[in-house]
């Protein structure tokens, strides 16, 4: 079966006098596979799944979602992907963001029917008749995931996706991913919470300063005896200058 | 339904919901509508004076009537212009600036939906608002303009599709503009571009073209930068309003028909036209460059 996502060698940078935000990054993802972005602030992880995305061109190198360019729109026709931080048109309700989304993944009246209640009900926001200016970040989160799972992607890219929600919130992606996995769905988390990504994950990836550290199935990235934690954190903080624990002014007060 | 007609009918029901714009519109009908009253009251106190003996002994009433009707009209072309910019304005600044600052571009673009569908929706939404609410305004305008009798109904229409083809630019050039950068700072260089600079040269063209000005190499040198802006629609009902006033006048208003612009050729619409196609492909480059 063709791969889900191909990504070679792929280098980002915003402006031309920034360094790279993404430096040579090559990593493939199947379908059935969970894949695990990971890295500190500022390591590029959200910068990949933009270009993987198609909302980034990439400076140099090759992407591919379901082998064609992903600014193709065709080959985005099974992506699902909730961003970071998500947002939406303010003035509408969320059913009309998702009737909306539903008629730019081309999904008919009757599907639309169908889908966008069951959907609703999944993210808690059937009920909600406010206007998306007015929801939490946790229901735009929420909202986020929905629009995502719309179209029954083959591929879902999840972004920070439980950043801003609470415990039941975090279980119900959990077993959302767990369960899009056993149907054959990909999926490329990014994610700070380790617990949740050892959790989901068959492969993961740790990214800093734009470029991957350590990439393999989760038996190869965390021996045994240790947790995928100790192992992000060895790998980052040996790429990383030291840095003081604590500003002075706070260690000077323990101090008197 | 399609990503193009998706995107124009949820940018619509945006904009509907927007309360710029619904305040654009209310002060716009209200203007109108005030416009309208407070010249009939002072269409009715000096018609009541006249009648008193204060009418000017070298003015016929009927003549000094139709004057103020007349002026009715050319204030009610005024207003309409500037409300339209307003409102060409309040959509360009927000139709597709608001989904690429708050980040809504994210999930749009990363559906299967081509930035020209995406485009194309936009700039479908865009003037069917502007249509909608510059019509609304027409139609009160036109029924405002009973309160003074009738017989101007051409020269509203006339000057109703001058203004929507002003404004349809400006809103463009706007549109185009902030997906660029930021929407107050493109409006102002809308502003300075459409409003000043492209104003400015075509005022000094006209003023040419009159003989006004006589210098050969001033008339050389704004007949090449007329063809470099775009030309502000003019109906002819501009002139034929103020030549009716200084008709009216007589003498004293000759000096006035020097700085009213010529009503709009032929080759200015075939001008405004291709400003209009220029500014959507504009528009269309500045979102497929587009990075969210």
């Amino acid at each position: 079966m063709a791969g889900v996502v191909s990504v070679d060698g792929l280098r980002k940078r915003y402006r031309s006098r920034d360094p790279w935000a993404v430096d040579g990054v090559t990593f493939a993802l199947e379908p059935g596979q969970a894949f695990g972005l990971l890295g500190p602030n500022g390591a590029g992880k959200s910068t990949v799944v933009k270009i993987i995305a198609g909302l980034l061109r990439p400076d140099e190198g090759k992407v591919e979602l379901f082998g064609s360019d992903p600014g193709n729109p065709a080959a985005r026709k099974d992506l699902g992907f909730a961003p970071e931080d998500p947002d939406f048109p303010k003035f509408l309700r969320a059913a009309e963001v998702l009737d909306y989304f539903a008629s730019l993944l081309g999904l008919d009246e009757q599907e639309r029917k169908r889908r966008i209640p069951e959907t609703l009900e999944f993210a808690g926001l059937d009920k909600e008749r406010r206007q998306v200016r007015q929801f939490s970040k946790g229901m735009k989160q929420r909202l986020g995931i929905a629009q995502a799972i719309l179209g029954r992607p083959k591929l879902l890219i999840l972004d920070e996706p439980t950043a801003d929600l609470d415990p039941l919130g975090r279980r119900d992606v959990r077993a959302l991913i767990d369960q899009l996995k056993d149907s054959g769905v990909a999926v490329l988390l990014n994610s700070h919470l380790l617990s949740e990504v050892e959790l989901v994950c068959d492969t993961v990836a740790i990214m800093a300063k734009g470029r991957v550290l350590k990439e393999g199935t989760m038996a190869e990235v965390v021996p045994q005896g240790k947790n995928l934690e100790d192992v992000f954190v060895e790998l980052v903080e040996a790429n990383a200058p030291p840095r003081d624990q604590l500003p002075s002014f706070i260690t000077e007060r323990n101090k008197s | 339904m399609n990503g193009a007609l998706a995107i124009a009918r949820y940018t619509l029901v945006e904009l509907s919901r927007r309360r710029i714009l619904l305040v654009f519109f209310v002060i716009g009908a209200l203007g109108i509508l005030g416009l309208g009253v407070g010249l009939k009251i002072l269409y009715s106190v000096v018609s009541s004076n006249n009648q008193g003996g204060f009418a000017p002994s070298n003015v016929d009433p009927a003549a000094f009537n139709r004057f103020i009707e007349l002026a009715f009209v050319s204030y009610i072309f005024g207003a309409l212009g500037i409300f339209g910019l307003l409102i060409a304005y309040g959509i360009g600044m927000t139709a597709i600036y608001h989904d690429l600052d708050s980040g809504a571009a994210v999930s749009i673009f990363s559906k299967p939906v081509s930035r020209v569908a995406f485009t194309s929706g936009k700039i479908a939404a865009a003037l069917a608002a502007l249509l909608v609410i510059m019509g609304v305004l027409a139609v009160e305008a036109r029924l405002v303009m009973f309160l003074f009798g009738g017989g101007l109904e051409n020269a509203l229409t006339g000057a109703v599709l001058a203004v929507i083809g002003n404004t349809m630019v400006v809103m463009l050039l706007v549109l185009a503009l902030s997906t660029w950068m930021n929407n107050i700072v493109a409006a102002i260089a809308a502003f300075i571009y459409y409003n000043v600079i492209a104003g400015v040269i075509s005022f000094v063209h006209n003023l040419t073209d009159s003989g006004v000005i006589g210098s050969g190499i001033v008339r050389t040198i704004f007949d090449i930068l007329y063809w470099l802006v775009p030309h502000q629609l003019v109906s002819s009902a501009t002139g034929d309003l103020v030549r009716a006033q200084v008709a009216i006048q007589g003498e004293r208003g000759t000096t006035a028909i020097a700085g009213v612009p010529p009503a709009s050729t032929t080759g200015d619409v075939v001008w405004w036209a291709f400003v209009v196609c220029v500014l959507c492909g504009l528009l269309y480059y500045s979102v497929r460059r587009r990075e969210v």
